[in-house]
């Protein structure tokens, strides 16, 4: 079985990414810059009505509008459309403005549905159905354990609370898109994806040709978190239109339409009893749990579903449980797979409940963990994290903080699986001593190019930046799409797997026991006129499952206004072997950032009488700035001998729930529902005017 | 809720009783306009010293891009974001909300941070505009891009260049921000990756001042 | 955005004329073009302002000038206007972000319209975008307004004016032939009567500058936003006397997104008139000014914001 080197040179280095210089001089090519010769602009009409039956949507005027080269409706005939958004027809031009002239020149007959797009009333069997054959809100599924009800009613302590999460978008930066060109050759799609044979294979399937006549390329991309695997509506639009326009075609979305149609995170609701003994273990779990995930549970994804079902209890071992969960659906776009489904949904629940219970048995949060917590992977994360964090000394009963800004602490707990599978690779040498490396992978910014460099340059005995890394084409050995946090974990033991095959094949060749370091350029002369290539796969031994993490967070908040400061977040992460110290650590601030987002400023506002989205945009959808992020202090726990896991999900989990304890700590009372505004803090407070009231 | 009507076409023949109505002549019949009359009130506009009217539909314009010329034919409508991604190849400046909300298409304009979505083209004549293209020779880092590079300030890298000119600007400006400084000018542009952390760090070192490391590496017992 | 003509006029008789009913004036853009991006204002004419004669400089004086065209960074980095109206650069370093700083101006803050996330919406046709409805009196209110004229419940989102209106400053507008000088107030007041308003601006008129005397008060500027930067104020306060130790004298506290104007309350002014200011007297202002809030379902927290705002930039004042 293979093995990580025991003393690497580069593997575990702090390489900084070998694409930095091209994406900081803008000389980088996302799909969104491709500007193939003769490429038209391309846009999308959607519904505007959150339910309504189409009857016929006609683009005659718009294929007569100057400029436009092709016009084609999704589907034909009528059609129910159930949330605002959803695709209707779409056009291709010369230019964005002849694009839009265009979509103001298509006519749709419907006739307007009722609809429903809150939770809470689309439960009620008398709302509005979203789908005619069954209710909105589905049987749920239940899990049970033990005795729940004789646990409870023999418990020392129990507590119980209401949490609620909202609908959080992804919204990377590049939006869903691709530029795709339709010829009678074959078909090359530009895509910003997570996922280049996930877009090869659903395009060749919606457009009925083989799949080797189908090239996607995703050289760099701007962000996906989940949302971005297949070729979506937009894809499937764009290759038509270039069908008919005969030319390519780039269709990227705006930001309006990031924000209806492409994914999202499911919302909760949760109802949690939660009991324990006079020490802390814990002994009975209850929950009654429902959310949206729009329309539907959205599109599997390697990395886990969209649906609104999570882990529950979550990371705590409860002998005795009853767990109900169920989806409610709304005429709204549909859930999609969003960096560790279902996890940061979980973790606030159960997080939230169980400072509740230590608050009432005065137990002291970490210690509660550490006695309910069977990972000793966390347990030690714990430790380690309250020690650096200053826990003993930062952590007061809830309220005590003095004055008006109150200050408090409250940490939370990650699980995630991540680990590897099926990739491929191919290294070549070169006769002058270059080296390219080759693999079907994508890079999302997560840095994945430079791990393949990472790798091959450890196994080479060369610099990362005498390796060419070519990814991101279905041209290169297959590797599966970017989610989950599998990428490293699949890619990195193929490129090891390739390069080694290379490596022992040059050796072989060159009649050298070791081509490394002096004997390199010699042995690479040896080869002659072609180069040598070798391929490898992901093989056992170089990567494994299963990771922990803990955050702790330290707030402040003024409790005349309501603000909430966060000022310091501190993580203890694992993640088995780190291939690449730099871009790790960057992937973990990122997913705390992400985190604190969801716990503090993102919700996606739906509007009962219009059925529309509120806050389409990035202006009320709020992401954190600069001057939001807080003090990030990151422990990394390295594990070399578990190989690699993959890190880009679990960093993400267990912030909000951290932030939202630390913010009851300081409070004295506890703001359950996500985003934790200055009104939900006042609310809390009970400072907040009732409606109709005044001072 | 009603139908909004559609927009009608740009339609010349309003815009100029309109503008008749505007110099206070001869309110006109909705029957079609002389074109004579229409020659008079331009006249008389361009007495009054007003600029010539362009559009609606493509007009030539100069933009100064990165010390040099780009002539192009572009409509009234069309955004400088817009004339440099898709009317030219200068697709190192992002789109990503076209709102003048997250700063991924900033680029200078006479050296300050602009949206460059919330910029007509032809309102941005007779300016110096500065695109991430044109801060280094081809193959060349300025200091700044260095130091985002060296500090892995960047993750997907949409949101770079914007936050590089941003950064860029501020620099040569206030050579030695504090902190707090830096967290103001940078408040305008937005990153979903989450590598504000690490753009902190990266200027404040590019512009020399000590940052302290906060993150440790330890092994599992 | 639609098809339009534009024009970039030197005189502000030509801006007058080409603007006509169908145009509409570009300043700074940020308000201008986003409300074109999503088809609520369509205008067939832009008419660009920014080369008017007289509009770009700020001069000191017994009564400063500030002219319409003088950008928000411009005077967020007035080192002279920070010393003599500390209250109006803290408003102007809280607009937007650094990139509308360096091309929003003064005239264009002042009569920005509403960002009421129903108005904004391209397919919402509500009160006022003359419509039936205000979809936001029984749905999502949570940053509307406490004090309502009519039935529009959107309120006031200039920064500047708040701080412009404590400090009694006047806005001089080309209307017709004439130029006509409005306090604050007046500038604001149609919004007050008229769901549809946004001003008192009709659609010819040409705000100028703003003239602001320099009569010896102080004034502080205060606003809570859910961010702590780039984010429009959930509530703000600015507020102006002549301090003297810890007295005050000719005082005026104004709230700021509240109500569809800049929200004072002349019996608090007498309230405060010649007072020593501690906590109880900032507290009684405050519940003077607050009499009339009524909480709509989803903003009763701004009450409590506000009242904790009217005390500290009181407290700001007397520093």
């Amino acid at each position: 079985m293979p093995n990580w080197p025991a003393k690497p040179s580069v593997v575990g280095g702090n390489t900084t990414r070998i694409d930095a210089p091209a994406m900081v001089t803008g000389a980088a090519k996302y799909s969104s810059d491709v500007q193939t010769s003769g490429w038209l602009y391309g846009m999308i009409y959607r519904s505007r009505w959150p339910a309504a039956h189409v009857t016929s949507v006609n683009v005659d005027k718009a294929r007569q509008v100057p400029g436009i080269k092709a016009a084609v409706v999704e589907r034909e005939g009528g059609r129910t459309v159930r949330f605002y958004g959803e695709e209707l027809a779409a056009v291709a031009g010369v230019s964005e403005q002849a694009c839009l002239d265009a979509l103001r020149a298509i006519s749709v007959e419907a006739t307007p549905l009722p609809f429903v797009v809150k939770e809470e009333i689309a439960k009620d069997p008398d709302s509005p159905r979203v789908w005619p054959d069954a209710p909105n809100l589905a049987d749920p599924s239940v899990k049970e354990q033990g005795d729940v009800d004789k646990a409870f009613a023999e418990a020392a302590a129990v507590v119980e609370g209401f949490f609620t999460t909202p609908v959080q978008i992804h919204h990377p930066l590049e939006p869903h898109g691709n530029t795709v060109s339709v010829t009678k050759d074959g078909v090359t799609c530009w895509a910003s994806t997570q996922g280049i044979f996930s877009v090869r294979e659903g395009l060749a399937s919606y457009l009925d040709v083989s799949q080797e006549k189908v090239r996607v390329i995703t050289d760099y991309m701007g962000g996906g978190f989940g949302a971005k695997f297949g070729p979506g509506a937009e894809g499937g639009l764009a290759a038509r239109l270039s069908q008919a326009a005969g030319a390519p075609v780039k269709l990227m979305l705006t930001r309006f339409e990031q924000s209806l149609a492409v994914g999202n995170r499911p919302s909760s609701f949760q109802r949690i009893r939660l009991a324990a003994n006079a020490d802390g273990k814990l002994v009975a779990f209850d929950m009654d749990a429902y959310g949206t995930a729009g329309i539907g549970a959205g599109t599997a994804s390697a990395g886990g579903g969209g649906g609104a079902g999570f882990p529950a209890p979550y990371i705590y071992t409860v002998p005795n449980i009853r767990v109900k969960q169920a989806s409610v659906a709304v005429n709204a776009g549909e859930g999609r797979a969003f960096r560790a489904p279902g996890h940061p949904i979980a973790s606030f629940g159960m997080e939230s409940i169980l400072d509740e219970l230590a608050a009432k048995l005065k137990m002291d949060p970490v210690e509660i963990r550490l006695r309910n917590d069977s990972s000793q992977i966390r347990k030690r994360e714990y430790e380690i994290g309250a020690d650096r964090f200053g826990w003993k000394r930062k952590y007061k009963p809830p309220g005590s903080s003095p004055g008006p800004i109150k200050v408090g602490v409250g940490c939370g707990g990650a699980t995630w699986g991540g680990g590897g599978r099926g990739s491929q690779a191919e290294a070549q040498i070169n006769p002058d001593s270059s080296v390219e490396v080759r693999c079907g992978t994508q890079d999302l910014g997560t840095g994945t190019r430079t791990l393949v460099a990472v790798v091959a340059a450890e196994v080479f005995g060369l610099k990362p930046g005498q390796i060419t890394v070519k990814i991101g084409d279905t041209r290169f050995p297959p590797s599966g799409a970017s989610g989950g946090s599998t990428t490293a974990a699949s890619v990195c033991p193929a490129i090891f797997d390739a390069c080694t095959n290379a490596l022992q094949k040059l050796q072989e060749t060159a009649g050298i026991a070791d081509a490394r370091g002096a004997n390199w350029a010699g042995a690479c002369k040896k080869l002659g006129v072609n180069p040598l290539t070798a391929h490898g796969e992901w093989r056992e031994g170089l990567s494994s499952r299963g990771v922990g993490g803990v955050q702790f967070a330290e707030v402040e908040v003024d409790t005349e206004t309501g603000f909430v400061k966060a000022r310091k977040i501190l993580c203890v992460q694992d993640c088995g072997l780190v291939v690449n110290k730099l871009t790790c650590e960057t992937q973990i601030q990122g997913g705390i950032i992400m985190g604190l987002g969801y716990a503090l400023y993102e919700e996606r506002v739906m509007d009962s009488t219009t059925g529309f989205v509120l806050n389409p945009n990035l202006e009320t959808y709020k992401l954190p700035n600069f001057a939001d992020v807080p003090d990030i202090e990151i422990i990394l726990m390295e594990m070399p001998e578990r190989g690699v896991i993959g890190v880009g999900e679990p960093c993400t989990i267990p912030t909000a729930s951290a932030v939202a304890n630390a913010v009851a700590n300081a409070l004295g009372v506890r703001v359950s529902s996500l985003p934790i505004t200055p009104a939900r803090v006042l609310a809390a407070l009970g400072k907040a005017a009732k409606p109709g009231g005044s001072v | 809720m009603s139908e909004r009507p559609h927009n009608e076409p740009f339609d010349k023949e309003i815009s100029r009783r309109s503008f008749l109505k505007g110099l206070g002549s001869v309110v006109v019949a909705t029957a079609a306009v002389p074109a004579g009359a229409v020659a008079a009130g331009t006249e008389q506009i361009e007495k009054l010293g007003a600029e010539k009217t362009l559009g609606p539909g493509r007009v030539p314009i100069t933009l100064t891009v990165n010390g040099k010329s780009l002539k192009l034919n572009l409509e009234p409508r069309v955004t400088l974001l817009d004339a440099l991604r898709n009317y030219s190849d200068l697709t190192g400046t992002k789109e990503v909300c076209d709102r003048g909300t997250c700063g991924a298409c900033t680029v200078l304009l006479d050296g300050k941070p602009v949206y460059s979505c919330m910029k007509l083209a032809i309102e941005a004549q007779g300016h110096d505009i500065t695109t991430v293209e044109g801060l280094a020779p081809v193959g060349r880092l300025t200091d700044v891009q260095q130091a985002v590079v060296d500090n892995d300030a960047l993750m997907c890298g949409y949101c770079t260049p914007g936050f590089v000119m941003t950064v860029t600007s501020l620099l040569r400006n206030n050579p030695h921000p504090t902190a707090d400084e830096v967290r103001v000018a940078c408040s305008g542009n937005v990153c979903r990756c989450g590598t504000q952390h690490r753009m902190l760090a990266a200027v404040l070192r590019a512009a020399g001042a000590p940052v302290a490391e906060t993150i440790e590496v330890i092994r599992s017992a | 955005m639609n098809s339009f003509q534009y024009v970039s006029p030197h005189t502000v008789d030509s801006a007058v004329s080409l603007v006509t009913d169908h145009g509409r004036f570009l300043a700074g853009g940020i308000d201008m073009l986003g409300e074109m991006k999503e088809y609520i204002a369509s205008p067939r004419v832009l008419v660009d302002v920014k080369k008017l004669p007289a509009t770009r400089a700020v001069t000191p004086g017994k009564i400063w000038t500030i002219g319409a065209n003088v950008t928000i960074s411009e005077i967020e980095q007035h080192g002279e206007l920070k010393r003599v109206f500390p209250g109006l650069q803290q408003a102007a370093a809280e607009v937007g972000s650094p990139q509308i700083r360096n091309v929003a101006t003064v005239g264009g803050n002042l009569a920005q319209h509403s960002r009421c996330w129903y108005y904004r919406h391209r397919d919402i046709q509500c009160l006022k975008r003359g419509g039936n409805t205000c979809y936001a009196r029984q749905g999502e209110n949570r940053y509307h307004s406490l004090f309502t004229g009519n039935p529009c419940i959107s309120p006031v989102v200039s920064n500047l004016a708040i701080a412009l209106a404590a400090l009694d400053a006047k806005v001089i507008v080309r209307r017709g032939k004439d130029e006509v000088a409005l306090t604050v107030p007046d500038f604001y007041a149609k919004a007050w009567d008229n769901p549809e308003a946004h001003h008192s601006l009709g659609p010819t008129d040409l705000i100028l500058r703003v003239q602001i005397p320099d009569d010896g008060r102080t004034c502080a500027y205060k606003q809570i936003s859910e961010k702590a930067s780039f984010d429009w104020a959930l509530v703000s306060c600015a507020a102006a006397a002549k301090v003297d130790g810890n007295k005050l004298s000719k005082v005026r506290v104004v709230l700021g997104a509240v109500a569809p104007v800049p929200y004072q309350v002349p019996a608090a002014h007498d309230y405060l008139e010649g007072k020593e200011l501690s906590d109880d007297v900032a507290t009684h202002a405050s519940e003077i000014i607050l009499k009339d809030a009524v909480a709509l379902d989803h903003n009763g927290y701004k009450v409590p914001i506000a009242q904790a705002l009217i005390r500290r930039t009181l407290k700001q004042l007397v520093g």
